[in-house]
C-alpha cells in the first residue's frame, strides 16, 4: 500500500493572532508553526497501514520554507518521502487552487490511498480535498474515526461522524481520499532515531516551473476566492451570573430568553 | 612464667601445613570469585572515577571504617559496628600472630606477642570478639524477631549470620579449653575465654579429653574461618569488598547533576536497553549493594505504596547482572540481550514512579546511585521506544511549541509582571543579575504571586536585575529527567545562546529546578554562570541590611525543603534563617526534615504525570506537616508549593493550614 499524506502547516493553536494594520493578513512574526493537529492522525493512519500492508508512505506540503519542519515532522514519525511545494506563485491559493495544485502533482505519482486531516486548523476552510477528490476522480470520506482497509488492499470501510452522533459506515473503492477526525487513532511521538534519520533525508521541491504550471493559473491569481479583508471576532461577552434561590432564578432565566435573547 | 602462649599448642605446629595449604586454596576459591564479579562490572561502559584520591580515600574511611551514615539509625548502626570493629580486630590479632609465627619466629626467632603487650593483645581480642557476638546476636534478633519491613530474609543472610557466629564462638570455646588445661594466672586477661574455661572441670582425668576436644574444636574453628573468607566473594558478604571499593568510587560531582549524553546527534542508540549500556561504575553499584533497605525506607514513592523500590531496582538489576553473566562477553561482542530492561526487568511503572527526589541515595550508607539509572532507563524507553503516558507526551509536546509544560501560547509567559514597572534584558542589559522566573512562576496562577513578591522584594533591597520576558523559554530541567534528553538539550543549548547574547554572568532563580539545572548542568554545554536561589541572595540582601523587616509576621511556620534545594545542592540553612529571622515567627520541623525531608511528590517530572497508583505522595507530606501543629508551611519551591496546596485541599485542611512561599512571607514584613 502507498499512502500519500497531505498536510499543512499551521500556526501553533495556542497563538494569540494579531491582524495587520493593513487588514490584509495575520501577523506571521513570532508565531510558531506546528504541523496542524488533525493532519497528524492523516500521518499516524498512513503508518499504521504502512506496518500493516508495507509500502511506502509520502509526505506532501504546500507553503514557504518553514514548511519543511512539519514534513520532517512527519518523517521523523516514519513516513518514507517528502515533497514540499515551494514558490511564491503558491501563496494566496484558494482551496480550489491549492486542490488544482496537489493534483498536478499526485496524478502522476503511484498511491493507494490519500489521507489528510479533516480540515486545517488555521482557516478551517475544509474544502481542499472534496475539490482534491473531484479533480483525481476519486470517492472521498471525510470526518473518518475508523479506517479499515481490505485484505486485498482494494476496498476501505471508514467510519465517520455525522451531525447528531449518528455514525456513517462507509465502503469504498481505493484508491480514495480519507480526512481524518480525532479519535482516529493516537499519534506516535517521533523517536529520537527517527528525528535524525529524517533530518537527512532529502525533501524534494517542487516549484513552479517543475510543476508545469503558470503564475497565473496559481495563487491568488488563480484563485476563485479573494480575501478583502481580515477582522478578529468581536469578543465574546462575560456571562451572566443569576443569584437567588432555584425558583426565582428559573423565573429569571425564563425571563432573559424570552424578553432579551427573544428565543422563547 | 613466660607471658604468653604457645600458638599451636596441643595441635602441634605441624598443622601449619596443611592449614597453609588449606589457606592457599581458599585464598583462589575468593579471588576467583572476586574475578569473576570484576569481569561482569567490566562488560559495562567507562567512567572516570580515579580523581581527587585523597577525597576518596576520606570517603572510605569516615563512611567505611568509621561509619557515618551507617550510624545514623543507633540499633542497626551499633549493630553493624561492633560486627565490623570486631572482626576488624580479630582480622589484625590473626595477622599478628602470622607475622610472629612465620616471619619474625620462623627467621628470627623472635616471639613479640609476649609479657605485657601479649595481656593488651589478648584483652582487645577478647573485647572485640565479644563486640562481635553481641553484633551478630543484635542482626539475628533484629532480621528474625522484629523483623522491619525493609529487610527480605534469604539463605543466605542466615546462613552468614551463623557462620559468622560458630567462627567466633568456636574460637572462644578454643580458648576456654585451651585455659581451662594450662589454667595460668594471667590469662584473665582474656576474660571470655578465662570464664569459659570455668565450665570445663581440669581435673586430671578430664585433661585428655579437653585436650581431644580443642583438637576438634580448633579444626572446626579453622574450617569455619575458611569457609567464611571462600564464601565471601560468592555472597552478599561480598560487601566487605564492594562496598568499600563503591564508597571510593562515588561520584564526586554533585548529587544534582545528571550526566548527559554526549554528541547525541551522532549516536545510535540512546539510554540504557542491556547491561553493558550501564557503566562498570552503575554495575558495581549493583553488588555494592547490602540489601540494607535504607534507601527504601526513605523513599517516598515506596513509602506511598508505588511499585517502585530503589532496594529492589537495584536488586533486581544484580540479579539481572547474575543470570546473564553466562553468556555475557565484553561490549560489542556476545550474546545481545533481546529484551530492553525498562520495561522488562524494572518495570515502566516502577520506572516513572520515581520523583529523583535522592531521598534514598541520600540515605544509602554505600553511595548507591538509583537516579542514574532511572534516567538511563527511562532515556531508552523514551527517545527509543517513544513509551509513556499521554501526559508525558502532552507535556514534550507543549515544551516543542511553547517551551511551556503548559498548553500555553509562549508569548504569554511575562504577562505576569505586566504592570510591574520591570524591565526585559531586550530593553536594558546593563543589570547585574538575570531574574529567571521559570515556568510555574510564569504562568501558573498561583506561582505568578510569588514571583511578584520576588520582584518586590528585589526592588526593596534595590537589586539590579531584569527578566528575559517571553525570551524565556523553559531551563530543560524536567524533560531531562522525564529521559528526553534530546529536547532538554535543545533548550538548554538555546538558553546558552540566549545569555551569551545578553552577556548574563548571573542569574537569580525562583525555582529550585531550574537552579539546580543551570548550576550543575548548564555547564556541560558550556554554560557557566554565578547561580543563586532567591533564597541564598534574600539572606545576603537581609544580612547586609538592605532588607529590612518593618513588622513581625505572628505565625508557627513548618519548612517543607525541597528536594532540589536541599538534598540536591545542600541549601538547608538560607531559608530557615530567613524565617527564623522575622520577629514573631516561630519555625517548627516537620519529623522529616533536611536531608531526610519528604519529597512533594513533583520531582522527576511527575508534576506533569497522574498519580494512580498508591497514596499520593503530597497528602503523605500534608500529614507529617499537620502533625507539627503549624498554621503555616513555607515553601521555596514552585512545585512544592502546587503539590502542597493540593494535598491540603485534598484532606481538606485549608481552614488551619495554608501554604505560602517565603519570599510572600518575607514581603509581607517589609
Ligand atoms: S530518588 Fe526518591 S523516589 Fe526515586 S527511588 Fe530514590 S527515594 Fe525513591
Ligand atoms: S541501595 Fe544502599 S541503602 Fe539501598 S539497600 Fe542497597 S545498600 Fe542499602
Amino acid at each position: 500500500m502507498d499512502v500519500i499524506v497531505c498536510l499543512k502547516q499551521v500556526p501553533d493553536t495556542e497563538t494569540k493572532i494579531k491582524i495587520n494594520p493593513e487588514g490584509t493578513g495575520i501577523v506571521t512574526e513570532g508565531i510558531k508553526y506546528v504541523m496542524n493537529p488533525y493532519d497528524e492522525y492523516a500521518v499516524e493512519e498512513a503508518l499504521k497501514i504502512k506496518e500493516k500492508f508495507g509500502g511506502t508512505v509520502t509526505i506532501i506540503s504546500m507553503g514557504p520554507a518553514r514548511v519543511v519542519d512539519a514534513i520532517r515532522n512527519a518523517l521523523a514519525m516514519g513516513a518514507d518521502e517528502g515533497v514540499h511545494l515551494n514558490d511564491p506563485a503558491f501563496e494566496g491559493s484558494d482551496s480550489f487552487t491549492t486542490a488544482k495544485i496537489l493534483s498536478k502533482v499526485i496524478k502522476d505519482m503511484k498511491y493507494d490511498l490519500i489521507l489528510t486531516g479533516k480540515q486545517a486548523m488555521d482557516f478551517d476552510c475544509s474544502q481542499v480535498f472534496g475539490c482534491l477528490a473531484e479533480l483525481l476522480e476519486l470517492p472521498y470520506v471525510s470526518v473518518v474515526t475508523g479506517l479499515e482497509i481490505s485484505a486485498d488492499g482494494k476496498t476501505a470501510i471508514a467510519k465517520r461522524e455525522t451531525e447528531g452522533g449518528v455514525e456513517e459506515i462507509i465502503q469504498m473503492p481505493l484508491p480514495a481520499v480519507v480526512a481524518a477526525q480525532k479519535g482516529l487513532n493516537e499519534p506516535r511521538y517521533a523517536s529520537l532515531p527517527g528525528i535524525m534519520k529524517a533530518k537527512k533525508k532529502v525533501i524534494k521541491e517542487i516549484n513552479l516551473t517543475t510543476l508545469g504550471m503558470t503564475a497565473s493559473e496559481v495563487g491568488e491569481a488563480g484563485s476563485k476566492m479573494k480575501t478583502k479583508n481580515f477582522q478578529l471576532p468581536p469578543e465574546r461577552k462575560a456571562g451572566k451570573k443569576i443569584e437567588g434561590e432555584p425558583p426565582e432564578a428559573v423565573k429569571e432565566i425564563v425571563r432573559m430568553l424570552h424578553d432579551e435573547a427573544k428565543l422563547i | 612464667m613466660e607471658i604468653t602462649r604457645e600458638i599451636f599448642w596441643n595441635v602441634g605446629s605441624w598443622v601449619r601445613w596443611p592449614v597453609y595449604g588449606l589457606g592457599l586454596l581458599v585464598v583462589i576459591i575468593f579471588i576467583l570469585g572476586l574475578v569473576k564479579r570484576f569481569r561482569l562490572w567490566r562488560i559495562g561502559k567507562p567512567d572516570i572515577r580515579n580523581d581527587q584520591i585523597l577525597k576518596r580515600i576520606g570517603t572510605v574511611l569516615s563512611y567505611g571504617l568509621f561509619h557515618k551514615r551507617i550510624l545514623k539509625e543507633p540499633y542497626p548502626g551499633i549493630m553493624h559496628l561492633f560486627i565490623f570493629w570486631g572482626f576488624l580486630f580479630l582480622l589484625i590479632g590473626t595477622a599478628l600472630i602470622f607475622l610472629q609465627e612465620d616471619f619474625t619466629r620462623l627467621i628470627f626467632d623472635k616471639v613479640f606477642i609476649q609479657g605485657s603487650f601479649y595481656l593488651t593483645f589478648s584483652f582487645i581480642l577478647d573485647l572485640f570478639g565479644l563486640m562481635a557476638i553481641i553484633g551478630v546476636l543484635l542482626a539475628a534478633f533484629r532480621r528474625y524477631i522484629l523483623k522491619p519491613e525493609r529487610l527480605d530474609n534469604k539463605l543466605e543472610d542466615a546462613f552468614g549470620l551463623l557462620l559468622i557466629f560458630l567462627v567466633l564462638v568456636t574460637g572462644f570455646t578454643n580458648e576456654g579449653l585451651r585455659i581451662a588445661v594450662t589454667r595460668p594466672e594471667f590469662e584473665r586477661y582474656s576474660f571470655v575465654g578465662w570464664e569459659i574455661s570455668k565450665i570445663f572441670s581440669s581435673s586430671e582425668q578430664a585433661i585428655a579429653s579437653l585436650k581431644t576436644a580443642h583438637v576438634v574444636c580448633w579444626w572446626f574453628h579453622v574450617l569455619l574461618a575458611f569457609t567464611f573468607i571462600g564464601y565471601v566473594a560468592y555472597s552478599k558478604l561480598i560487601h566487605l569488598i564492594t562496598s568499600p571499593l563503591n564508597q571510593f568510587f562515588r561520584s564526586l560531582t554533585p548529587q544534582g547533576e545528571i550526566k548527559p549524553i554526549p554528541d547525541i546527534e551522532n549516536q545510535e542508540t540512546f539510554g540504557v536497553a542491556k547491561l553493558q549500556d550501564f557503566t562498570w561504575k552503575q554495575l558495581l553499584d549493583t553488588d555494592a549493594c547490602t540489601r540494607c533497605g535504607r534507601c527504601q525506607d526513605n523513599c517516598p514513592a515506596h513509602l506511598s505504596g508505588k511499585p517502585l523500590s530503589p532496594k529492589k531496582v537495584i536488586q533486581d538489576l544484580r540479579n539481572h547482572l547474575n543470570q546473564s553473566a553466562g553468556n555475557l562477553k565484553k561490549q560489542g561482542g556476545g550474546q545481545e540481550e533481546t529484551v530492553p530492561i525498562g520495561g522488562n526487568v524494572i518495570l515502566e511503572d516502577e520506572l516513572w514512579a520515581c520523583t529523583t527526589c535522592a531521598a534514598c541515595q541520600e540515605a544509602c550508607p554505600v553511595f548507591v546511585q538509583v537516579i542514574d539509572k532511572v534516567v538511563d532507563l527511562r532515556r531508552y524507553l523514551v527517545l527509543m521506544e517513544s513509551k509513556f503516558s499521554p501526559e508525558v507526551k502532552l507535556f514534550f509536546k507543549n515544551m516543542e511549541t511553547n517551551s511551556n509544560p503548559w498548553t500555553i501560547g509562549f508569548a504569554t509567559r511575562a504577562d505576569w509582571a505586566k504592570d510591574l514597572n520591570l524591565k526585559n534584558l531586550s530593553e536594558n542589559k546593563e543589570v547585574e543579575y538575570l531574574l529567571w522566573v521559570g515556568c510555574s512562576g510564569s504562568f501558573d496562577e498561583r506561582n505568578r504571586k510569588v514571583s511578584r513578591s520576588l520582584v518586590s522584594l528585589l526592588q526593596k533591597a534595590g537589586v539590579s536585575f531584569g527578566i528575559l520576558g517571553s525570551e524565556e523559554m523553559c531551563c530543560g530541567e524536567t524533560a531531562r529527567r522525564m529521559g528526553n534528553e534530546y529536547l532538554a538539550q535543545i533548550l538548554m543549548q538555546q538558553n546558552i545562546e540566549l545569555f551569551s547574547n545578553y552577556g548574563i554572568k548571573k542569574i537569580i532563580t525562583l525555582c529550585p529546578h531550574c537552579f539546580n539545572t543551570f548550576k550543575n548542568e548548564y555547564h556541560q554545554f558550556g554554560g557557566n554562570y554565578r547561580v543563586f536561589h532567591y533564597s541564598e541572595l534574600l539572606l545576603n540582601l537581609y544580612q547586609e541590611g538592605k532588607l529590612k523587616w518593618k513588622t513581625g509576621i505572628e505565625m508557627k511556620a513548618a519548612y517543607h525543603d525541597s528536594c532540589y534545594l536541599g538534598r540536591h545542592n545542600g541549601i538547608y540553612n538560607a531559608p530557615r534563617m530567613l524565617l527564623n529571622s522575622l520577629p514573631d515567627t516561630k519555625v517548627v520541623e516537620m519529623k522529616r526534615n533536611r536531608a531526610k525531608s519528604f519529597c512533594c511528590g513533583a520531582g522527576g517530572g511527575r508534576m506533569w504525570m497522574e498519580e494512580t497508583l498508591g497514596k499520593r505522595i503530597n497528602q503523605l507530606r500534608v500529614e507529617q506537616i499537620a502533625a507539627t501543629g503549624a498554621s503555616v508551611v513555607a515553601t521555596a519551591c514552585p512545585y512544592c508549593l502546587t503539590m502542597l496546596e493540593d494535598g491540603i485541599k485534598e484532606k481538606g485542611l485549608e481552614k488551619g493550614l495554608s501554604v505560602l512561599d517565603i519570599t510572600e512571607i518575607l514581603d509581607k514584613a517589609c
